[in-house]
């Protein structure tokens, strides 16, 4: 069991090893639209992505939720005809841990900050 | 080039522009009155009041309305140019029906963005109302639609180029409308003149043929397009902005340009190096010609170039609500893919504790607590 749990954090460190700054922007957008209780879906990541100078293409945003999606860190429900995406409980400590390394700097999303408005 | 006309507005431009331009309306009223234009097509809708009123603004009817002669319409805009009104309810509800088509056909073919092919790319002429002096829920359509559909396609880059016309220059000068309608068309024809000009004319350098032309108005992207007396004397950059096309949104930052120099008989067409020039200082080597044109006692240019922004920054010039949305600019790069910066992974306590220092980073987390994920 011990051998598993050790394997576990090998492959957590990994995982988090190979998140780049678009992954962490994602989560922590994700995370924060659910804070604010506003959905948070796979165009307005794309829209934000875009205006944050990471990607111009839709494919490549979606690649990226994607991957999120495939590590478990990302749920996304398809709600009311839009593909809506909601952190996980993993992706919250692996955003923990994103955090406290201090990798990465937050950007602000456009999408919700003009909600917010 | 087939000519479709959606609606009170883009018909009756598209009448104007082409005698045999195909007229879709709900309303078999509204079609009568415009004036010439070639075959008409009623878009049958439920409610026998929008037959005879048109859309009364409400895109629903004419999203309705586009669903009774979807299959149709979406093979005719094939390679087509389609004008439409984007606040108007019949223009902005077909024209939605019509990219969503176009988005679909797209996914059917693999979503790649540049899956249809070059000839098969629809031109799009949108007329955008100007805020203030227009109901406001012409505007609110707009911003629907832009956002929307629009915004759809534009990401997956499946139309051709798209004209963004303001009516502002309309209400600003106190233009009739179908005098603005004229000068619309007249701006569009020059524009459209230039794989005919470089067949008719004598060619002096480089070459712009149909093909050429085709493959750039397939491109999408926004196009901004003008026209002036060029004065070698003097900067082009300076001219190019003092000339912008008044019926047209400004242009953005250019990502690729088009311009065409018609010299009169015997003057020196060199002078097209300094164009050239100014544009690949841009970092946009254009496409263009020089021709000789005889009729002309002062050299030409016709110049084409096209931008991209996100549609909701396009509503700047009425888009009130989302004005602070507006101010940021979206960053433009040819590049489609970025190298991820590597992120080293330390899970030493130090890091930690310096990584805790930041601000930022205690309002994530607690953000994370306040969710119920940590």
């Amino acid at each position: 069991m011990a051998r598993i749990n050790d394997d576990s954090v090998d492959l957590f460190k990994d995982q988090l090893g190979r998140l780049g700054e678009s992954h962490f922007l994602i989560l922590y957008w994700c995370a924060q639209g659910e804070d604010k209780g506003i959905k948070y879906n796979i165009t307005n990541c794309f829209d934000d992505l875009k205006h944050v100078g990471i990607t111009r293409t839709k494919q490549t945003a979606v690649s990226m939720i994607e991957a999120l999606w495939s590590l478990c860190f990302i749920d996304i429900r398809e709600e009311r005809n839009r593909k809506n995406i909601y952190i996980t409980k993993h992706g919250a400590r692996a955003l923990q841990q994103l955090v406290v390394m201090g990798g990465f700097s937050v950007k602000s999303s456009s999408f919700l900050e003009g909600n917010q408005a | 080039m087939k000519v479709i006309g959606i609606g009170g507005a883009g018909g009756k431009i598209a009448a104007k522009m082409d005698d045999s331009a195909i007229l879709v309306n709900v309303s078999r009223i509204e079609l009568e009155k415009v004036e010439g234009g070639g075959e008409r097509i009623i878009a049958p809708v439920q409610s026998t009041l929008g037959q005879f009123r048109g859309s009364r603004k409400d895109p629903e009817i004419g999203h309705d309305a586009y669903l009774t002669i979807r299959r149709r319409l979406q093979d005719i805009v094939v390679g087509g140019m389609v004008f439409s009104s984007t606040g108007g309810g019949t223009g902005n509800g077909i024209t939605t029906g019509i990219l969503q088509g176009i988005s679909s056909i797209d996914d059917e073919l693999g979503n790649q963005g540049s899956t249809i092919p070059v000839q098969d790319r629809t031109f799009f002429c949108l007329i955008l109302p100007y805020d203030g002096m227009e109901s406001a829920e012409y505007v609110n359509n707009s911003i629907d639609f832009m956002t929307g559909p629009l915004a759809d396609v534009i990401d997956k880059g499946c139309t051709g180029n798209i004209v963004l016309f303001s009516n502002k220059m309309k209400f600003t000068e106190k233009i009739a409308e179908e005098q603005y309608n004229e000068m619309i068309v007249n701006s569009l024809k020059v524009f459209m003149a230039i794989p005919d000009k470089n067949e008719n004319m004598k060619l002096l350098e480089s070459h712009i043929d149909h093909e050429d032309f085709t493959a750039f108005i397939a491109k999408p992207f926004f196009n901004h397009f003008n026209y002036f007396d060029y004065d070698p004397s003097k900067s082009f950059g300076n001219q190019l902005k003092a000339n912008s096309n008044p019926l047209l949104l400004d242009a953005e930052e250019p990502i690729e340009a088009m311009f065409l120099l018609e010299v009169p008989s015997g003057q020196d067409h060199t002078i097209f190096y300094d164009i050239v020039k100014y544009f690949v200082d841009c970092k946009i080597p254009p496409v263009y010609s020089v021709v000789e044109n005889p009729d002309l006692s002062k050299p030409f240019v016709t110049v084409s170039r096209l931008y991209s922004r996100k549609p909701y920054e396009l509503l700047d010039d009425f888009n009130k609500k989302n004005l602070e949305l507006a101010d940021a600019k979206v960053q433009k790069s040819l590049e489609q893919h970025v190298v991820l910066e590597k992120l080293e992974v330390n899970f030493d306590k130090e890091a930690k504790r310096a990584g805790k220092q930041k601000g930022v980073g205690d309002d994530v987390l607690a953000t994370l607590k306040r969710i119920g994920k940590l």
